[in-house]
């Protein structure tokens, strides 16, 4: 075993873990298509404290942020064909729920735990704009929905984005976990690659660099939007 | 132009206003002097619906409604016809100055953006402004900020402008500048209701003066018989404290 | 829905729990060492981080940023693949020995970088005013820092100390993938053991079992928070 790297498989498996790339970034954008919208609103019945949807909203989060997602993962991939079985069954559907592409779960669960974590990151941002923004948009004869779209969230998005980003790696982090559902992402490429010659040691550096890559991006990409919206906090005096 | 009836509002167990009558003609300045929770600054809110009265009703012109149960549609008219100036300035931190200032014509009374600009600076001019622009708050000094939390209310071209408190904020070094704006706009013709404690100002300013204590207007006049002859206990005790031991009224 | 009960049956998720909850043994020792060696290991970072040594600081600074951008599930197999192939080079042979040490490697490196950040950022939060107070009235450096610096830091400290050790114990639930048989393991050798019935009332009884343990960890912190912040509102107040 102490022959050293195979440098050859090393290489090759290399752009084997990069084609997992898309699938990774399409499952991560739909999850956040999904989360964001979803979140915010979400977090604004949390501030609002709206009777039913709030307690909602907080069991929720303390659901997802108390339970590993790989149980999630498990859960949902157990209980969807259940409950798909049952509905089929009941109105007499002949549909395969065996051959649902995968992908379909993945969606489910990385956009059921992603918005949980961006009600969270929203609930924080909204409560540092201050009451005053929103009272003063409304005296100046703003509508509620106007005032949120043009003062209120604009601010918050700028307190936001950090937890936004970190909420972003972490989701794209997590979809390595989609080989529980058999997901064609970087991680099962390559492991499925090393197989052949034991070459394992090989795969997961690979996996190690692109996941290394993909996150590296993501972060400087956040960082150039966050200085694009924060040009209007100079450094006060 | 502007009658408050009867207005009632409590937190919880505490009743800040205990019925509040209040008559306003076009063109008037008047002050709200009072001891800190006297409920000038509710007052103030309840009439612009950033707080909702328990009761009490507001006739606005040809425009009459209850405070509070007004419709959405009623009280986005009100605003319509109000302008507000905060304590704590309350400017839109993400906008600059001008964008401040237009963004209730341009957003709220769709007024196209040319003409909002335009508007604008003229509003900035006049508070004294005009290289300030493109300056975001966080760039500009607390009684910079107020100006342009002035000439936001004033661009909007209110029937009358409400002042909350404006000066308590500001270090005393920048008072001065802010109360010289208000002074001039005031000049203008500008409807006013103010809630300061600013003495001066009242008593060069304003046409009349009311006197809140408890939730109560205690009483009211033009600035000489409030400040010279008192008729009210209350009146007399509150003046005593704020004004200084050999302050005399020269009007 | 009679068919999906043949499916589902609740009562397997109450059955569950007298097998499951023995090996929270195995979670718990498995987490408790990595939390021990990671926060050893995070103070060590962290004062690389704080410290004037520039080549220290990127190297650090470097360390949780290649950790931030990993998952665990990838940094345990890359231990649990690469420390055996390493120590082969040096002829120590370690394909043999408990997985639980890899587990415990894994997940000490990965709460190094989260306790480094943790640490920097509570010490930072913390004045310099009053190091400088605290010398000034005659306190030496070290019983500055730990009877002046180090209570105030620990409030600020704590709950983000909490967190980390929720998420620790979350991305521990991977380590059945190289067989550890903690609470996930078992709870899939039972489900192998029913021909794979059943499955999702495992599950469920596993999320419920970290659902309860999360909560009592942030129940636990915010009442060490209270104990711990007598003045807090001098800090708050500063």
């Amino acid at each position: 075993m102490s022959d050293g790297l195979n440098y050859k498989f090393l290489v090759d498996t290399f752009f084997v873990a990069l084609s997992g790339v898309p699938i990774t970034l399409f499952v991560t954008a739909v999850a956040l298509l999904v989360a964001l919208p979803l979140g915010f609103l979400l977090a604004l019945t949390r501030i609002n404290q709206i009777p039913i949807l709030n307690t909602f909203s907080q069991v929720y989060v303390s659901f997802v942020r108390g339970t590993p997602i790989i149980i999630q993962i498990f859960i949902v991939y157990a209980s969807v064909p259940l409950i798909l079985t049952a509905i089929t069954e009941k109105y007499n559907w002949n549909i395969k729920i065996y051959d649902i592409n995968p992908i379909w779960y993945a969606f489910i669960v990385f956009s059921f735990s992603t918005t949980a974590i961006l009600i969270e990151v929203f609930r924080s941002a909204l409560s540092t704009v201050s009451k005053g923004q929103l009272e003063a948009a409304q005296a100046v004869g703003l509508t509620n929905f106007q005032a949120y779209r043009r003062i209120v969230i604009p601010q918050a998005l700028v307190v936001a984005l950090p937890n936004i980003c970190t909420a972003t790696v972490n989701l794209i982090k997590a979809t390595s976990l989609g080989y529980a559902m058999s997901l064609q992402e970087i991680t099962l490429k390559a492991k499925v690659a090393a197989n052949v010659g034991y070459n394992y040691v090989e795969a997961y550096l690979d996996i190690f660099l692109v996941y290394i890559i993909l996150c590296s991006l993501v972060e400087y990409g956040f960082k150039l939007y966050e200085k694009r919206l924060r040009k209007y906090q100079y450094v006060s005096s | 132009m502007l009658e408050i009836k009867d207005i009632h509002k409590s937190f919880g167990k505490n009743e800040i206003l205990k019925g509040v009558d209040l008559t306003i003609d076009k063109g008037d300045v008047v002050v709200i002097l009072g001891p800190s929770g006297s409920g000038k600054t509710t007052l103030l809110r309840c009439i612009n619906f950033l707080e909702k009265a328990d009761s009490g009703k507001a006739a606005f012109g040809e425009l009459q409604v209850d405070l509070h149960s007004a419709s959405k549609k009623d009280i986005h008219a009100i605003r319509q016809k109000t302008a507000f100036v905060f304590q704590s300035y309350n400017l839109f931190n993400n906008k600059t100055a001008l964008e401040n200032v237009t963004e209730g014509l341009i957003t709220g009374r769709k007024v196209p953006k040319t003409e909002a600009n335009e508007i604008g600076k003229k509003a900035l001019d006049k508070v004294g402004l005009s290289d300030k622009y493109d300056s975001y708050p966080s760039q500009l000094s607390g009684g910079q900020q107020q100006r342009v939390g002035i000439a936001r209310a004033v661009a909007l071209n209110p029937d009358i402008i409400l002042f909350d408190e404006p000066t308590s904020a500001l270090d005393p070094e920048l008072v001065g500048e802010v109360l010289t704006v208000m002074k001039n706009i005031a000049n203008e013709g500008t409807t006013m209701l103010v809630v300061t404690h600013e003495m001066s100002f009242a008593k060069d300013v304003a046409k009349r003066v009311i006197f809140m204590d408890g939730g109560v207007v205690v009483e009211e006049g033009t600035p000489h018989e409030i400040f010279v002859s008192p008729k009210e206990e209350r009146t007399k005790k509150f003046l005593k404290r704020v004004l200084p031991e050999d302050y005399t009224f020269y009007i | 829905m009679s068919n999906m009960e043949k499916y589902f049956d609740a009562s397997y998720i109450w059955s569950s729990f007298p097998a499951l909850l023995p090996f929270l043994k195995i979670t718990f020792l498995v987490a408790g060492l990595s939390i021990i060696f990671g926060t050893f290991f995070g103070l060590i970072l962290a004062s690389m981080k704080l410290g004037k040594n520039k080549v220290a600081r990127k190297v650090a600074n470097f360390y949780t940023t290649i950790l931030r951008c990993t998952p665990s599930i990838v940094l345990l197999f890359l231990v649990y693949y690469g420390v055996p192939s390493i120590a082969d080079n040096f002829g120590i042979y370690l394909h043999d020995i408990d997985t639980a040490v890899f587990v415990v490697i894994t997940f000490t490196l990965q709460f190094a970088a989260i306790m480094s950040e943790v640490i920097r950022s509570a010490y930072e939060s913390i004045e310099k005013g009053q190091f400088e107070a605290a010398v000034s009235v005659g306190l030496s450096p070290f019983q500055a820092y730990r009877r002046i610096i180090f209570p105030q830091a620990l409030v600020v400290a704590l709950p983000n100390f909490g967190n980390g050790m929720i998420a620790l114990l979350q991305e521990g639930s991977l380590a059945y993938t190289i067989g550890l048989i903690d609470v996930v393991g078992k709870a899939n050798l039972i489900i192998a053991a029913n021909y794979n019935t059943h499955a999702l009332e495992i599950f469920i009884a596993l999320a419920i079992i970290y659902w309860i343990l999360s909560i009592l960890i942030e129940k636990g912190f915010g009442k060490l928070e209270k104990m711990f912040s007598k003045g807090k509102q001098t800090i708050k107040a500063t």
